[in-house]
């Protein structure tokens, strides 16, 4: 600032001056405390330029990055007033953008100095105005500066007598103030969505976090974990918090955090926490040190989130996985026994393995059908009639069956499936369904024993079957199977004959509804 | 004990070809309890899984009479409960040659306490 000792009025001039400018930045630091946008305060600076110059309108536009191109920050309200007048409707929103630097400001800008231009039209760098602006007849512009850089400009237009200078010296020592005003303005807003985003994005995520500090003390937690357990920030401050830790998890769960804290690392643990209305869930609890510049600790970072639903899920799968090892072996075993049998009643190679075919066939189908129904269960007009397919018999006058449908656990299934199997491959061989004009009845129905269990009662006939001699290969298998593991394994009363006539066997085999692992 | 026939009929064969008189074969929890209270068992061969139930009982008490036992499994062992993992286990299909063997060992075992 110079001062222009010409006179005591020059004096006089320049204290009102320097009173108005002080007023000035004092009113713009006031107004800045409360405006919601930088584009509002800008409004408010350009008002207060206006009135210590008393120019009609201005405007304040900033420098792009690559620094050919200038965004208005704002228009003042004269302005704007004097717009509405020529062009209803331009408003706030649709300040320009990406001028060029030409025109009287693009002077301001080019020779980073400011400019008085009063007699503008006929001033070298005149561009004219845009379409709708109001003549321009004497301009005022002072370059914007931040931390010593041009960072962009503040015109004003139409003080009725033109600028003088001591309008430029005011307007100059107006614009460090505007720009720190403006820029202190939009690192607050910028900050203010950062934290908006921040709550709301730790609300969005869903788990439940919490901060200690360097020692594990000073719990404190978002809103969730109170939502959670209704335990209030004092109860969960201290080890509070480990009430609504499962009494089973709850001493292994203290001595891991206090571990962490001690020796630093981080933590990982599963543990059930009671809700509000006393249920237990499985969480997975973790966190992890923030270190400062010496690497040691300041404060503990956690997370809990809710794994119950996985961690039965887990449970079950491990359930499953041994079941099926379970199952696979045994059904091995089984096989092995199967084929030691078949091999042991001897007979040319063919036939044992024909035999054996035959019965690892049964089994699989079996094993198949039960898989396929969502709940397991084979209905037993089906499975004799699978059996029967397989033997190459279908519906015919010879075949006759009836009784009710009767849904068969799995293990009944597994059972009645390989007698069936067998009765049906020695009646095609050498029974019934061989014989012309011999015929097979199959019949069954359910009953309720004494002590409420429902059984199934399954009878084979066969007749007009000449009586000849059964090979005993055929009949070991089958006639072992029918008499002794049914019994045996399924709790079946059973009866097999081999009489005039052909081969009538009879099985009673109660249906449990069978446990479920799966 | 063992709930499926043909196994259990192949390993009453397999024992009693080498000369151990066998009780049972028994596929029932209840029916295993009763033998073991009612008469003298020296060795016992026991599936885990019998269909419907395991054979955990009958294993606790088996442990509690101090009478030498092992698992013939289709199980492996981490799916046992903690108190009986240290009982000796043979996989299924099962080799008559380990079987054998094994219920010597157990035998043995007991010769020494």
């Amino acid at each position: 600032m110079t001062l222009e000792l010409h006179d005591e009025s020059d004096l006089l001039a320049t204290l009102a001056r320097k009173n108005a400018v002080l007023q000035a930045i004092n009113r713009i630091f006031h107004e800045a405390l409360g405006a919601t946008s930088e584009e509002a305060l800008g409004r408010l600076c350009l008002a207060v330029a206006e009135d210590v110059t008393g120019a009609e309108f201005s405007f304040m536009a900033e420098m792009t990055p690559t620094g050919d191109k200038l965004h208005d920050l704002a228009i003042s309200d004269r302005a704007w007033a004097v717009f509405h007048r020529m062009w209803p409707g331009l408003g706030p929103e649709t300040l320009p953008t990406h001028l060029d630097l030409h025109g009287l400001y693009g002077r301001v800008i080019h020779d980073d100095a400011s400019l008085i231009a009063n007699d503008a039209p006929r001033h070298p760098d005149a561009i004219g105005t845009p379409h709708g602006h109001p003549p321009l007849a004497s301009f005022l512009g002072v370059p914007l500066h931040r931390q010593g850089r041009l960072v962009g400009v503040i015109g004003l237009g139409n003080r009725p007598g033109g600028f003088r200078e001591i309008d430029r010296l005011a307007v100059e020592e107006l614009a460090p103030a505007i720009v720190q005003a403006l820029y202190s303005k939009r690192a607050e807003l910028a900050l203010r969505e950062s934290e908006e985003m921040r709550r709301v994005s730790i609300e969005l995520v869903p788990a439940i976090l919490w901060r200690t500090d360097g020692a594990g003390h000073n719990k404190m937690s978002n809103s969730q974990w109170a939502e959670l357990t209704g335990q209030s920030e004092d109860e969960i401050a201290a080890w509070g918090w480990l009430d609504a830790v499962h009494p089973d998890d709850r001493a292994g769960a203290e001595q891991a955090f206090r571990r962490s804290y001690s020796n630093g690392e981080p933590l990982e643990r599963q543990m059930r926490i009671r809700g509000r209305e006393g249920a237990y869930r499985w969480f997975l609890m973790r966190q992890a040190p923030m270190r400062d510049a010496e690497s040691s600790v300041t404060h503990w970072f956690g997370a809990a989130t809710d794994v119950h639903d996985l961690h039965l899920l887990e449970e079950r799968q491990r359930r499953l996985v041994a079941e099926l090892q379970h199952r696979v072996r045994n059904i091995l075993t089984v096989v092995r026994s199967v084929f030691a049998r078949t091999a042991d009643t001897g007979g040319a190679l063919e036939d044992v393995a024909d035999h054996f075919r035959g019965r690892l066939d049964a089994l699989a189908r079996t094993q198949a059908i039960v898989t396929q129904t969502a709940s397991g269960h084979v209905d037993l007009e089906n499975l004799i009639r699978d059996e029967l397919l397989s033997v190459g018999v279908a519906d015919g006058e010879a075949l006759s069956l009836s009784g009710p449908d009767v849904p068969l656990p799995p293990r009944a299934a597994e059972a009645i499936g390989l007698a069936v199997h067998e009765l049906a491959i020695n009646a095609v061989k050498y029974g019934a369904l061989k014989v012309p004009g011999a015929a097979l009845e199959i019949v069954w129905s359910t009953d309720v024993a004494d002590d409420g269990t429902r059984g199934v009662h399954l009878t084979w006939a066969e007749r007009g079957v000449p009586v000849i001699a059964i090979s005993p290969n055929r009949q070991g298998f089958g006639t072992e199977l029918i008499c002794e593991a049914l019994p045996y394994q399924y709790g079946a009363q059973t009866q097999l004959a081999f009489a005039g006539g052909g081969v009538r066997c009879s099985i009673a085999m109660p249906l449990h509804e069978e446990g479920n692992t799966f | 004990m063992e709930d499926e026939y043909f196994i259990a009929s192949d390993l009453k064969r397999v024992l009693q070809a080498e000369g151990v008189e066998v009780v049972g074969p028994v596929g029932r929890l209840a029916d295993a309890l009763a033998i073991i209270e009612r008469e003298r068992v020296d060795v016992a061969l026991l599936d885990v899984n019998l269909g419907s139930a395991m054979s955990f009982p009958v294993a606790e008490r088996l442990q509690a009479l101090g009478v030498p036992f092992l698992f013939l499994t289709g199980y492996d062992a981490w799916t046992l409960p903690e108190p009986l993992r240290n009982v000796p286990l043979l996989a299924k299909p099962f080799d008559s040659d380990a079987v054998i063997a094994a219920v010597h060992a157990l035998c043995g075992m007991e010769e020494v306490r």
